[in-house]
């Protein structure tokens, strides 16, 4: 659906995309990830014909965004950082200047009207100019304006900035149930909202794409370790010196003890740690110590990288080598 | 064309939303009125002609017109609704044409507010219809190329009040260019040049009621050129 390719896009001397290849099939949701300034904005720039890519290409189901810059914007469902509105008109007001600048036949116009403002939470404010409204509100004008006329892609450009938790998950569940047939690009840096909306992401650096995939796909292929938080009965010292002679595993660090409420017996807080890949192995490893010492496990989580951990690594100044 | 017209409604509402229309319309009311009735001294010269009420048409234009164009694209600009209208399907020509057919809306609704005065002063002597015709096709031509100007002034700035000093400065010195080859003895070649440059030296014979088509197609080349350097100014790489 969307296929952009080695996209370059300088303003002066800077650098703001820096050959960018990425594809999109219909039907997924996608994040932008990054860091202020990484390219997230700029790359929806492009998509969208606001701005002309300094080299590379973009298309949108096959019509290019410079050649057929009106054919691709037709496509296009788009909602600008910081929600730009006619703040002078109402909301049913601009939403028919939507309609009749995206050509819907004239029969449609009116349900297509009704359609959008339903599924924003709009019916209220219909008739109320836009300058009275709260942000959450214009944000959802922002939305209704990028689906009144249906667009198979949608372009969001930090849909969920300045809303309540509230408006948040009804803005999210909007976006989510969009997303089952049409095609999302979403920028954000919010993270949970990439685990919860995305079914892929593009994190983004300075300009290039420094991961792509699923966030469980980015997540195997990082370098680093496994760490299991495990919680142990009965483990003496000696033990747990000995759990950390095991072949696979790195290190052990006693993260405290919590006193049971038979004072004989401590449960132990420790972290195991192990090399990438060898989650499994070293919860295997971790059972079969406790068993053969006669200690307890209570608990055993491996703890996975969230999307935060990955975020911060790929993207900080001194990234991993 | 259908893109135009969206543009045009769009713009059309937003004069009428906010103060700026009414206040332009009666701003033009009065100044003619009150040039016509005061300056030209209508009833102490005591002829039936509407000739004092366009006599200062370029320079009421050069003043008035600038607030009508002063919005079109610095302020979409300042609100970021310049990225929203930008990516909606229009051409380029479309949009710049839309907001040059608004402003040429409000403008001709003042005129037709006008027309009472005419009606007025017919009741102290004849008319003639064809003359009071010829002033106010001149006053729209006048205008189109006032409101063109202003648009291309507006497109290539960052704020209202930047565009509309601009604009006023450069309308004014159009109107007066004429009056320089009065005050200096220019060659006749560069008097008769500067003279074609000048707004009002192509207003003069409407406002006597004649009709020249080049005076037309003065006002039709600096419209067409206008709204032509605004589509480029507008979607040129400087504002991408």
């Amino acid at each position: 659906m969307i296929e952009v390719q080695s996209l370059v896009k300088r303003y002066g001397s800077f650098e703001a995309v820096r050959d960018v290849s990425f594809s999109v099939g219909a039907g997924r949701v996608v994040g932008l990830l990054g860091p202020n300034g990484a390219g997230k904005t700029t790359i929806m720039k492009v998509l969208t014909g606001y701005h002309r890519p300094s080299s590379g290409s973009a298309t949108l189901a096959g019509r290019d965004v410079v050649a057929d810059p009106i054919g691709a914007k037709a496509l296009i469902g788009y909602l600008p950082e910081g929600v730009p509105l006619y703040l002078d008109m109402s909301v049913y007001e601009f939403l028919s200047f939507v309609v009749d600048a995206r050509n819907l036949p004239q029969a449609g116009r009116k349900q297509a009207i009704d359609r959008a403002m339903e599924a924003c939470g709009l019916g209220k404010v219909a008739g109320v100019r836009m300058e009275r409204l709260s942000k959450g509100y214009r944000q959802r004008v922002g939305l209704a304006q990028a689906i009144v006329h249906d667009p198979d892609i949608l372009i969001l450009d930090e849909p969920t900035t300045g809303l309540d938790p509230n408006q948040i998950l009804e803005i999210r569940s909007l976006i989510r149930s969009l997303g089952a047939e049409k095609t999302v690009i979403l920028s954000t840096h919010i993270l949970q909202e990439v685990e919860a909306l995305c079914s892929e992401v593009l994190i983004l650096n300075e300009g290039r794409i420094v991961a792509q995939g699923s966030a469980a796909d980015i997540a195997a292929r990082m370098p680093g370790e496994e760490r299991l938080d495990c919680s142990v009965k009965g483990a003496t010292p000696a033990a747990i010196e000995a759990l950390s002679r095991v072949a696979v595993i790195r290190g052990v660090q006693v993260l405290g003890n919590t006193p049971s409420e038979r004072p004989a017996v401590d449960i132990e807080k420790i972290r195991v740690v192990a090399d990438s890949g060898h989650g499994d192995e070293a919860a295997e490893a971790v059972f079969d110590w406790a068993a053969s010492n006669g200690a307890k496990l209570l608990e055993l989580r491996r703890d996975r990288l969230s999307m935060e951990d990955i975020f911060v690594r790929l993207t900080r100044e001194d990234t991993v080598s | 064309m259908r893109g135009s017209v969206t543009v045009a409604r769009r713009e059309i509402a937003a004069y009428f939303n906010s103060p700026v229309a009414y206040i332009f319309i009666v701003s033009f009311l009065l100044t003619c009125g009150v040039i016509f009735f005061f300056l030209e001294r209508f009833f102490a010269v005591g002829q039936a002609s509407m000739r004092g009420y366009f006599s200062l048409m370029p320079f009421v234009l050069s003043v008035l017109a600038p607030a009508l164009t002063m919005r079109l694209w610095a302020e979409e600009r300042r609100a970021g609704t310049y990225e929203l209208l930008l990516t909606m399907p229009f051409r380029d020509g479309d949009m710049v044409f839309g907001k040059y057919l608004a402003s040429m809306a409000v403008i001709g609704v003042a005129l037709a507010l006008s027309v009472p005065v005419p009606l007025l002063v017919s009741l102290f002597g004849r008319l003639d219809p064809g003359v009071i015709l010829a002033e106010y096709l001149g006053a729209a031509f006048m205008a189109s190329a006032a409101v063109a100007i202003g648009q291309a002034v507006s497109g290539a700035s960052r704020n209202q009040m930047s565009a509309f000093m601009i604009t006023v400065l450069s309308l004014l010195f159009l109107s007066l260019l004429s009056q320089l080859t009065s005050w200096v003895a220019l060659p006749a070649w560069l008097a008769s040049a500067v003279n074609w440059v000048s707004l009002s030296y192509h207003f003069v014979s409407f406002s006597r009621g004649v009709v020249d088509t080049r005076d037309l197609a003065y006002f039709a080349l600096i419209t067409a050129g206008s709204l032509y350097a605004t589509a480029r100014v507008v979607t040129a790489g400087r504002w991408r």
